[in-house]
Parts: structure tokens; sequence; C-alpha cells
């Protein structure tokens, strides 16, 4: 019975990759996580200021989507990393 | 190799003196690396500035036509206007045709278009070839991989010889560097971002990219999580934009300012240290020429590797691949 190969990045066994593109992708995960904390915060403080300004309702939509967001982001980072642990 | 020294000096002097009928320098400076909407012809050594105008092509977007673009304190902004579409030719957008058509009278003249030799001959061919090799080789299969890299061959070559091209072109006098505008820079990393992000629907399929967007969280979490997700996907060509724009307009500036020392400080000697000076950091712009060519297709190549390689992975995000990817790797690909 044929035995398939677990496709590797790229479509082939990697080997031919360099030590940048190797890297790279090895740290992708990790930067994304990092992007899910920085960014539910970015996202909260944004979207609460855009919705203040347009419902004119400043400065507590803000003040909530920034909450909002800083723990979604926490949230994501966290179920990523514990992800990331258990493929290990 | 003396003599042509001694011109390339005498050069940057003869452009030196031309700074110095300019009374203010910066301002002298900045007017020669931004973007203007005519072409000018300095004489190094003659008096009158011979500047071509360039049409202006403005296309209404409202009934009530175009109309200067306004402060907050009602000044006129110049240059800037409100409720139509500028499609006016500037200095850059000439550069630009320029170096696509010597690009593509190069390619024209040194490809091989004999398929029965397959070996280059004369100079240009070869190193044309050797650049064309080095692109494949060297950043496409080192950084996409062997069996997806070569698909991506076509667009890295063009966007390596393109971003040469007009570097190179900023170096000869009279020209203008387009790389050192943002709004070039800004367009090629949108190429550079369609790409990858093509690439990465290719590699996962259009299910698998967008589950990627929802980041593997709870569906009541996504309102938060893809605006996160999606703005996270304009991280990498945003660096691709100000890196290739910031390099080539501080080179250009820091030429400039070595030659404006002498009217700064006001003394001739000041040339004998000046001019040589300039003359070094032109010979370092143009290596650097090719190296920021070399680093925008590497990390072109880089973000579209790393796009194909979580296609492929993309449990990755915490997802676990449902959706196969949508195409054979067993072809061998040539160019």
């Amino acid at each position: 019975m044929e035995v398939k190969e677990p496709r590797k990045p790229g479509g082939s066994d990697g080997s031919e990759l360099g030590e940048t593109a190797r890297q790279m992708r090895a740290a992708q995960p990790y930067v994304s996580a990092v992007w899910k904390l920085v960014g539910g915060a970015v996202v909260g403080v944004l979207g609460g200021y855009w919705l203040d300004k347009w419902l004119e309702t400043g400065p507590w939509l803000m003040v909530v989507l920034s909450l909002v967001g800083i723990c979604v982001g926490f949230y994501g980072f966290l179920h990523e990393m514990s992800r990331l642990g258990r493929r290990k | 190799m003396r003599k042509a020294m001694v011109l390339f000096a005498s050069l940057f002097a003869a452009t030196a003196w031309a700074a110095g009928s300019e009374d203010d320098v910066p301002g002298y400076i900045l007017h020669h690396v931004v973007d203007s909407p005519y072409l000018e012809i300095e004489v190094p050594l003659g008096s009158p500035i011979h500047a071509v105008d360039l049409p202006q092509i403005l296309v209404p977007l409202k009934a009530e036509g175009c109309a200067p673009k306004m402060t907050e304190h009602g000044q006129e902004i110049p240059g800037l206007t409100e409720g139509c579409l500028d499609l006016s030719i500037t200095k850059h957008t000439i550069m630009m045709w320029l170096a696509a058509l010597l690009l593509l009278a190069t390619m024209f003249i040194w490809s091989n278009r004999d398929k029965t030799k397959l070996v280059p001959r004369g100079a240009g061919a070869n190193l044309i070839e050797m650049l064309v090799l080095f692109v494949r080789d060297e950043l496409a299969i080192k950084n996409i991989g062997k069996e997806e890299g070569p698909r991506y061959v076509p667009y890295l070559l063009t966007a390596f010889f393109f971003v040469l091209f007009m570097n190179l072109l900023g170096l000869i006098p009279w020209m203008a560097t387009a790389t050192g505008n943002l709004a070039v820079t800004a367009a090629l990393a949108l190429c550079t971002f369609i790409i990858t992000q093509l690439a990465g629907i290719r590699a996962a399929g259009l299910g698998g990219y967008l589950k990627h967007l929802t980041g593997g969280v709870a569906p009541w979490l996504w309102p938060i999580m893809i605006p996160v997700e999606v703005l996270g996907l304009f991280t990498k060509p945003f660096a691709l934009t100000m890196r290739l724009f910031a390099n080539m307009l501080a080179g250009h500036i820091v030429l400039f300012f070595l030659l404006g020392l002498i009217f700064i400080l006001g003394h001739p000697a000041v040339a004998a240290v000046s001019v040589p000076f300039a003359f070094a950091i032109y010979l370092l712009e143009l290596f650097v020429a090719f190296v920021q060519a070399y680093v925008f297709t590497m990390l072109s190549a880089l973000f579209i590797g790393m796009s194909v390689a979580m296609g492929h992975h993309h449990d990755d995000h915490g997802h676990e691949s449902e959706v196969g990817p949508s195409h054979d790797h067993g072809k061998a690909h040539h160019i």
C-alpha cells in the first residue's frame, strides 16, 4: 500500500529553502499571535473613536471598545499560544 | 579610468556650482528630489534652466468640476485638487516610462530568441542571464520553494528589473529617481500584496484563506478579530513601501547635501572634501541601486513564500486543513 508523504511548505520537502525563509516561516505563527495582541487594542481604540465621532457619544464607545479589543486580543494571543504549545 | 573619475568629479563640481546660484540649499535639494509637473534640464556652467511643462490631466468626478484643495484655515494647498481624478503626467511618470522603455529595449536586444542556441553570447546576454538565474535560483526558489517558486519568477523578474532601472536612472544627470516617490513604491508594494494574497488563495483555496482571516477564534469574536487580521495583511506591503522609498530618497539627499556643504559653509576649500565624498556616495548609490532592487524582490518572494506556506499549513492559525491545495504539485514548472 502506498503511503502518502506529508506535504511540506512550498509543496516540496523544503530542503531548498534559504535560511531566512525557513526562519521567517518558523516565526510566522508567533508573529501572528503577537499581532493579535496588539491589533485587538488598535482596532478597539480606532473603532471606538470612529463610532464616537459618528454617533457623538464620546468618549464612551472608545473606552468600552478599547477594553473589548484588549480582551479579545489577549484571548486571541493565548488561544494561539496554547495551540502552538499543543502542536509542539 | 582616471579620465572617467576626473569627468565625474568635474560634473559634480559643476552641479555644485549650479546649486550655488540658489540661496536656500535645503529648498533646492527638496525641489530636486520631489516630483514636479515639469522636466528641468540644467546645463552645467550655463545660466538658464530649461523647463518643459508636462500635460495636466484632470478628470472631474463631480458635476461642479475640480477645485483647489483647501486647508482647514481656508488656504489653498498648491498642487492638490478636490473633486477630480488627477492623472497628470509628472517628472517621475516620465522616469517610469523611460525605465520601462529601456527595460524592454534591453530585453529585446539581449534576450535569446533563437531557441536552437541555448548558450548566451556576448557580455550583455550573459549579464542578463546571470541576473535572471540569480532571481530564479536565489530569490524565488530559496524563498518560495522549488515547485511553487518558478510560477512567481516572471513577476519577481519584472519587479527586480523595473526597480533596478528606475534606481539607476536616478543616478544619471537630468534624470530623477521615481523610486524616491512614495506613490511609486506604494504601487509596487500593492502589486506584491495582490500576488501574495492570490498565492495564499491558490494554496489554501478561497475557503481556507477566508477561514484564516477569522484568526481561529469563536464566531462571536469575529467582528474584532477579522479587522485585526485584515489590518495585519497590510503591515508587510507597508514595510515594503516605506523602506524602498526612504532608502532611495535618503541616498540622494545625502549626495546633494554633501555638495550643498560648499555653499552652507561658504568657502571654496570645502569642495576639496565634499566633492570626493559626494563621488564616493555616488558610487555607493550605484551599489545601493542594485541592493534595493534585490531587497525589494527578496522580500516580495519571502512574503509570497510565507503566504504559500501558510496556505499549505493553515492549521498554523488554528484551523485544521479541510480545503486541500487547489493545484497539482507533481507538475514540473518550466520557464
